[in-house]
């Protein structure tokens, strides 16, 4: 009985910019992807196992999983510091030093690579006094993971400052008036609120050193088995036109990420909801 | 009393020790690379600085990159404006979903990003034979170069200006369009004036980023020297031929873009601050 | 002539925001819609405005109709509670933005647009801030703004949601004021939203009151306010004190209280006295309070131990004497309205007593 008229906007112009947002989409990211996964397909599933459970292979994923792992964790420790300094407390060059977080964002990762290569190599700027303590930076798993650090900063930083600024400050004088001191207040207080960001920004630092390729390949020295990325490892099997192959390996990875991703999105939408709930 | 001032000491004690330790990171693992572009560019001398753009390769790198960008960007850029509009001032169904899928890129190797170009358009591609059959190359060409870019730079402008848009809700257009304004008056004279610092910056961090990808133009590119490189790369090939200087050179070009974009972000928060703190 | 709605209706999802109103607003009249949070009033407002589409029905404005036409072809001036100021624009530049958009055609000379302009800022009286930028002007100022922007582009009707609904109280009366002054100099079919009953009265030519997106009355404010049709309208206008059950009996005849009826008293019109008259109400005094050129007082029935409210102006408060917590008087409640639950069924008229049938 009633007309139900098709869905009507007061602002103009939705169906147009969502259809060609639409196949943008498709046409740049998700049928690319689609064919990787594809041509990953074509693989016989022995084939595709003995691929990815290659002994080059699988010392690469886990090269690649714990410098990440752990470059995301020194980027959550000091990520967080940097933010709760810069949001507390007041001092010369705040601002500069609150600009350059982004750098890692910015500059070309190739750059950064040599840069990184030039300080940590046994006769660089910082590497000439390790070296002389016998320890290697460059060209080992510590050099890929001073990368990956290098890389990941900005993420933890830039997730926790937000939450930080906005906190309230009652909450925290409502605790003093309790009794609490600054450690309680911390631990009690400010921790729990700003966990949820911390978290994101691992989760983000963690998912972009997996992938990352620039600023690693040229400080890892690229020795199979010991300092061998994965993005190399694809890159490798592409120059040997192995794309079966060098697809299989990315499809492993593609699919982490993406259950990364998920995982990141699910845990802000539940905090998000829960937060709402309060 | 002693007591008291003993207690103010150690809590600015503490406040300097944590700023001190937050800077020495930030000095370590930010300003000493940014040092190290510089110096070893500049180290010897600063004829031989310039010199090492007057190389034809060099040249043509730069040329190249300053192309890819000029394609990729305006393209990202409309896609950008035109995403951000339809998330951001209309409500539907899935609206999550399209977000995640827009952010893939953030989450996708730059590797992986050449491969699959790669395996759509390469010689054993999905359309290798089309390609070869009629003499088009994407691969290990410019075009290669210019879509792996495009999937790169994807997401910049895009999640620029979806919080920007959100917050600043649609009443305005609203109220263009009472007073008689049609889609494009009002998205020309009200919406666009309104997120023009956001898009902005978007826009040159999609342009620091486009010029200076290199995992997913390595893979496509196919490195030929004065055709299909790019600075990124050609500081590649110069840094593996132990041409450090050259390769600082050239590298220390995109780290002051890279410097002129954070710059770029302060004054966009400042600008949107003010905006913010008056509107 | 003016605005006319024909059934019309509009859903969001399941629910009806406006439910089948039929409603004509008179021309050149300043009406005013006024309805709690949810009764459906922005909503068909916004439906005039054509800034919401009609899901049955139609409206149609000086006889033609409007339900198929976008908010451009309307051309009704609307003021919106924010202002929605164009922020990047100076205050010449918002006003003019309604006649620079319109096609070449019809478009003004740039020196008719500032003379229009500057015509429109004396009007609103901020002929000094024609440079400026919202940001810059307070809240009040804004908004004046706004109303100047929306009749530049001289629109037939004006609609205004919530108008003083952002701003202080003193800017709010004052504002009040000055708007129904705009409205007897121009004379412009004016209909604006309120949840404001204070200010429906003081302003309004013409109420329509709303809930659950329907019509419950409409009326001029004093037909609104003295001779409410139902329950809602007499509780949502003015103050008033409820009586239920109990507190019924003796003023329904014969009849028992059965638990649907409910009565309504204003506070002003419960007389108080030191003695026992008729049928008035034991009382014991718990509060006092002087408000302005009225006293209120706070008593509680003895028999049943509710409390209401009773007004008096000062000089009668003063006949009754220093009134002091603990006095017991005795409250008359003769003018009480009941209404009794039922549809369209009339009650025996009782001496002094009135009841009215109504829908609950």
């Amino acid at each position: 009985m009633l007309k139900k008229l098709s869905r009507h906007r007061a602002l103009p112009g939705f169906g147009l910019s969502m259809g060609y947002t639409v196949v943008y989409l498709s046409l740049i990211i998700l049928i690319p992807l689609a064919v990787l996964f594809l041509k990953a397909s074509t693989l016989s599933f022995t084939e595709f196992w003995r691929t990815v459970t290659d002994e080059r292979v699988v010392a690469s994923y886990k090269l690649t999983l714990w410098t990440s792992f752990f470059a995301a964790f020194i980027n959550l420790v000091f990520g967080t510091l940097i933010a709760w300094v810069l949001v507390r407390y007041d001092f010369w060059g705040k601002r500069l030093a609150d600009a350059i977080v982004d750098l890692p964002f910015a500059l070309p990762t190739a750059i950064a690579g040599i840069a990184l290569t030039t300080i940590y190599a046994p006769n660089g700027w910082i590497g000439k006094y390790f070296a002389a303590m016998g320890i290697k930076i460059a060209y080992t798993p510590l050099g890929i993971m001073i990368a990956l650090t290098f890389i990941g900063l900005p993420f933890v930083v830039r997730s926790v400052q937000p939450v930080l600024q906005d906190l309230d400050s009652r909450y925290e004088e409502a605790a003093a008036t309790l009794g609490a001191n600054s450690m309680q207040i911390f631990f009690k207080i400010i921790f729990p609120a700003i966990f949820p960001a911390m978290m994101t920004g691992f989760a983000l630092a963690f998912a972009r050193a997996l992938g990352e390729y620039g600023s690693v390949v040229f400080i890892s020295g690229n020795m199979p088995m010991k300092t061998e990325i994965i993005p190399l490892l694809i890159i490798t099997k592409l120059e040997q036109f192995n794309y079966g192959g060098a697809a299989a390996i990315a499809a492993v990875m593609l699919l982490f990420s993406f259950i990364l991703l998920f995982l990141i999105n699910v845990w802000q939408w539940k905090t998000a909801k829960k937060q709402q709930m309060i | 009393m002693n007591e008291l001032v003993l207690e103010v000491k150690f809590v600015s004690m503490k406040k300097w020790l944590l700023i001190g330790v937050a800077l020495g990171f930030l000095g370590l693992f930010i300003v000493i690379p940014l040092l190290a572009v510089f110096s070893e560019a500049l180290k010897k001398g600063i004829q031989l600085y310039f010199a090492a753009f007057n190389d034809a390769d060099a040249l043509s790198a730069i040329k190249l990159t300053l192309v890819t960008a000029a394609i990729s960007v305006p393209i990202n850029t409309v896609f950008g404006i035109v995403a951000a509009w339809a998330i951001a001032k209309f409500d539907f169904r899935g609206k999550n979903i399209l977000i995640t899928l827009i952010d893939i890129p953030f989450a996708v190797s730059p590797v992986i990003a050449g491969l699959v170009f790669v395996l759509l358009f390469g010689s054993q591609g999905l359309f290798g034979s089309f390609l070869a059959a009629h003499d088009l190359k994407i691969v290990f060409a410019v075009p290669g170069i210019v879509l792996a870019t495009i999937f790169v730079t994807f997401p910049f402008v895009v999640r620029e200006l979806i919080p920007m848009m959100q917050e600043q809700g649609t009443e305005e257009e609203q109220a263009a369009m009472t007073l008689g304004a049609n889609g494009w008056q009002m998205f020309f004279r009200v919406t666009l004036p309104n997120i023009k610092w956001g898009l902005l910056y978007g826009v040159i961090l999609c342009i620091a980023r486009a010029m200076g990808e290199f995992g997913a133009v390595s893979v496509v590119s196919g490195h030929i020297r004065g055709l299909t490189n790019t600075i990124p790369l050609h500081v590649e090939i110069l840094y593996n031929e132990y041409n450090f200087q050259a390769a600082f050179a050239m590298a220390s070009l995109l780290t002051m873009l890279a410097l002129v974009t954070l710059g770029l972000k302060s004054l966009v928060e400042w600008k949107t601050k003010k905006y913010v703190n008056g509107g | 002539m003016g605005i006319s709605l024909k059934e019309v209706t509009k859903e969001f999802g399941t629910s009806r925001a406006v439910d089948n109103i039929t409603l004509d607003i008179p021309t050149g009249d300043f009406t005013a819609l006024l309805g709690p949070s949810g009764s459906g009033k922005t909503t068909l407002l916004r439906l005039i405005a054509g800034l919401e589409k009609i899901d049955a029905g139609t409206i149609l404005l000086n006889g033609s109709d409007f339900s198929a036409k976008t908010v451009r072809e309307r051309k009704v001036g609307f003021v919106f509670q924010h202002y929605a100021l164009f922020k990047h624009m100076n205050i010449f530049d918002n006003i003019a933005f309604g006649l620079k958009v319109r096609p070449r055609k019809q478009r003004p000379s740039k020196k008719e647009i500032t003379e229009k302009v500057m015509e429109l800022l004396k009007l609103v009286q901020l002929e000094h801030t024609a440079s400026r930028y919202p940001s810059q002007l307070s809240g009040g100022q804004r908004q004046r703004i706004a109303l100047a922007r929306a009749l530049a582009i001289e629109p037939e009707v004006l609609l205004l949601d919530e108008p003083f609904g952002a701003l202080d109280a003193k800017v709010r009366q004052e504002l009040r004021h000055w708007l129904r002054e705009i409205h007897q100099k121009l004379n412009i079919t004016t209909l604006f939203v309120t949840h404001d009953q204070e200010e429906a009265l003081e302003m309004a030519d013409t109420i329509v009151v709303m809930n659950h997106g329907r019509v419950e009355q409409i009326g001029p404010p004093e037909e609104v306010y003295q001779n409410p049709a139902n329950a809602f309208v007499y509780s949502f206008l003015g103050r008033v004190n409820e009586l239920r059950g109990a507190a019924l009996r003796g003023y329904l005849g014969n009849t028992i209280p059965n638990g649907d009826e409910v009565g309504y008293i204003r506070p002003h019109e419960i007389g108080l006295n030191r003695t026992l008259k008729g049928s008035s109400v034991p009382t014991e005094v718990s509060h006092v309070t002087r408000v302005g050129s009225t006293v209120r007082i706070d008593l509680k029935r003895l028999d049943l131990g509710h409390i209401f409210e009773a007004e008096m102006s000062t000089e009668k408060y003063r006949e009754l004497g220093p009134v002091q917590k603990g006095d017991i008087l005795y409250a008359d409640l003769n003018h009480i309205v009941i209404f009794n639950g039922k549809n369209n069924t009339t009650q025996p008229v009782l001496e002094n007593k009135t009841l009215r049938a109504a829908y609950l």
